[in-house]
């Protein structure tokens, strides 16, 4: 487990949560904390101002902590969109004959970028770019939100993304069509 | 909690203090989930201040729950029609002396009867106090929903209650699990393990051996708290909702789901005088789309979503 994970946790935050999302939450947290709210002042005995030191310092060092993560992610992020094409790698890419959930799993690991830092371009969830690349396609109930996130995928990992789309799809509407003879659900 | 065969789901609705409208969002949230055409059945476990008929206009029932423990009749025998289809009720014990003195077989034999009713949802509406049959009841449920008010006589209560629930919780956890007086040692020496909350002593009990954390991890997976408030009058009020669903977290180590306020409307006092079941006779209240809504959230498991301008402090 990442150790980012704990940061989130103790902030209430999934580990997909926005830059944005995590200053609101901390201006939130801070203020909700900083009065003397009935919500508070009804705890008694579970409230002091001992506790509330010691969990103000955690808040503090989790949201200085996701803070400088995120902007790592978006500073990783931007080198790999405006990197000049590697020759070498432009000539691994071109074998590929078919773009795959597989193969753009391989093109990603290639670039060495994990999923979180294409989600702060992309603003995919990490969750659907972990299901485009293991292809499951009942994530997606219409094709027009996996093509456009593809469109967005393949960009960022300078692809051709009509060379995907024209790959990838095919799979997708074959699963579809097989599943959804039945009525589908 | 395993699911009977039938997929039955059980709520339960506490809240510690009464008077939060408990029996008012029992009954309007059954008839809500019978209107969908799931078969309900609305039981008023409210132990020496039933009323839970009154919602529905029927004046003096012809049997309750004092014809269970004191008649020993089955409970599938005390249901009675509501004048809303598909919603069944069984009235609470009425002018019972000893009905807050149920003993264990009686309540372990409710509890059985409860789990053998035939319904897609059994709702039980709980009576104010942390009395240990009402907390039992409570922790009996699928779904288990909190009702409070932003007041904070009744949010001291709420706390309470849940804080009882969960302790109850953890002890019922270590009987099972053969640990015994562990839980109530280590809080008699609160002071020398630097024990300062319920929280802290859930810390000190995971840390303390791996064994015990798996237990904790496994059984309190599904423990989380519905929360609806009440009698809302401000935008301020329903942020009141939130704010307490993120201090049970950071300060009980609670898991709290907010799903949702309702307005408050003195609409809602006419209807109950009336004897009108609410949801069926006013049609303009925002109470009844906020009941609906909020009965949804706990169907579906999803929480209320508090607007953003609310939180940044902008209203």
């Amino acid at each position: 487990m990442e150790e980012s994970n704990q940061y989130f946790e103790l902030m209430e935050l999934s580990p997909e949560a926005s830059l944005d999302q995590i200053r609101r939450r901390y201006r939130y947290l801070k203020t909700l904390y900083a009065g003397d709210s009935i919500e508070i002042s009804a705890l008694h005995d579970d409230f002091s101002q001992e506790l509330l030191a010691d969990y103000l310092d955690r808040l503090d060092r989790a949201f200085e902590k996701l803070n400088a993560l995120r902007e790592k992610n978006k500073a990783v992020a931007a080198t790999v969109v405006r990197n000049e094409p590697d020759p070498e790698l432009q000539g691994w890419i071109a074998q590929i004959d078919c773009f795959d959930g597989a193969a753009l799993r391989a093109v990603r690991e290639r670039l060495a970028v994990d999923l979180q830092a294409i989600f702060t371009v992309t603003r995919i969830q990490p969750r659907f770019l972990e299901d485009i690349e293991a292809e499951i396609f009942g994530s997606f109930p219409a094709e027009v939100y996996l093509r456009s996130y593809l469109i967005e995928y393949s960009r960022f990992l300078g692809l051709e993304s009509q060379r995907v789309l024209k790959d990838y799809l095919p799979r997708y509407r074959e699963w579809i069509a097989s599943h959804r003879g039945g009525g589908g659900s | 909690m395993t699911a009977s065969a039938q997929h039955t789901t059980i709520w339960a609705v506490g809240g510690g203090k009464g008077g939060t409208g408990k029996s008012f969002l029992s009954s309007s949230m059954a008839s809500c989930l019978a209107l969908q055409g799931k078969r309900t059945i609305l039981l008023d476990a409210d132990l020496g201040g039933a009323n839970l008929h009154n919602f529905f206009g029927l004046i003096r029932p012809r049997c309750s729950l004092t014809d269970f423990f004191e008649k020993k009749r089955p409970l599938q025998d005390l249901l009675a029609h509501t004048g809303v289809a598909n919603l069944q009720l069984i009235t609470g014990s009425l002018g019972s002396l000893e009905s807050e003195s149920i003993n264990y077989a009686q309540k372990q034999k409710l509890f059985r009867h409860i789990r053998a009713l035939e319904a897609d949802h059994i709702l039980i509406d709980l009576g104010g106090g942390t009395h240990l049959t009402t907390l039992d009841t409570f922790l009996l449920a699928d779904k288990m929903v909190v009702v409070t008010v932003p007041e904070i006589t009744a949010i001291e209560n709420m706390y309470q209650f849940i804080k009882s629930v969960y302790y109850r919780k953890l002890k019922a956890i270590f009987k099972a699990y053969d640990l015994t007086g562990l839980v109530q040692d280590i809080w008699k020496d609160r002071t020398t393990h630097n024990i300062r909350s319920l929280k802290d002593l859930i810390t000190h009990l995971r840390s303390g051996s791996g064994h015990i954390s798996d237990i904790f991890e496994r059984e309190m997976a599904g423990f989380v708290v519905q929360l609806i408030l009440n009698e809302v009058r401000s935008s301020k009020d329903i942020l009141t909702g939130e704010n307490l669903k993120h201090v049970c977290v950071n300060f009980l180590g609670l898991r709290v789901q907010y799903v949702g306020p309702v307005s408050y409307d003195p609409a809602v006092q006419k209807n109950i005088n009336d004897k009108q079941p609410f949801m069926l006779f006013n049609r303009l209240s925002p109470v009844v789309k906020e009941v609906r809504q909020v009965t949804d959230n706990i169907v579906n498991d999803t929480p209320f979503t508090v607007p953003e301008e609310l939180l940044d402090g902008r209203i």
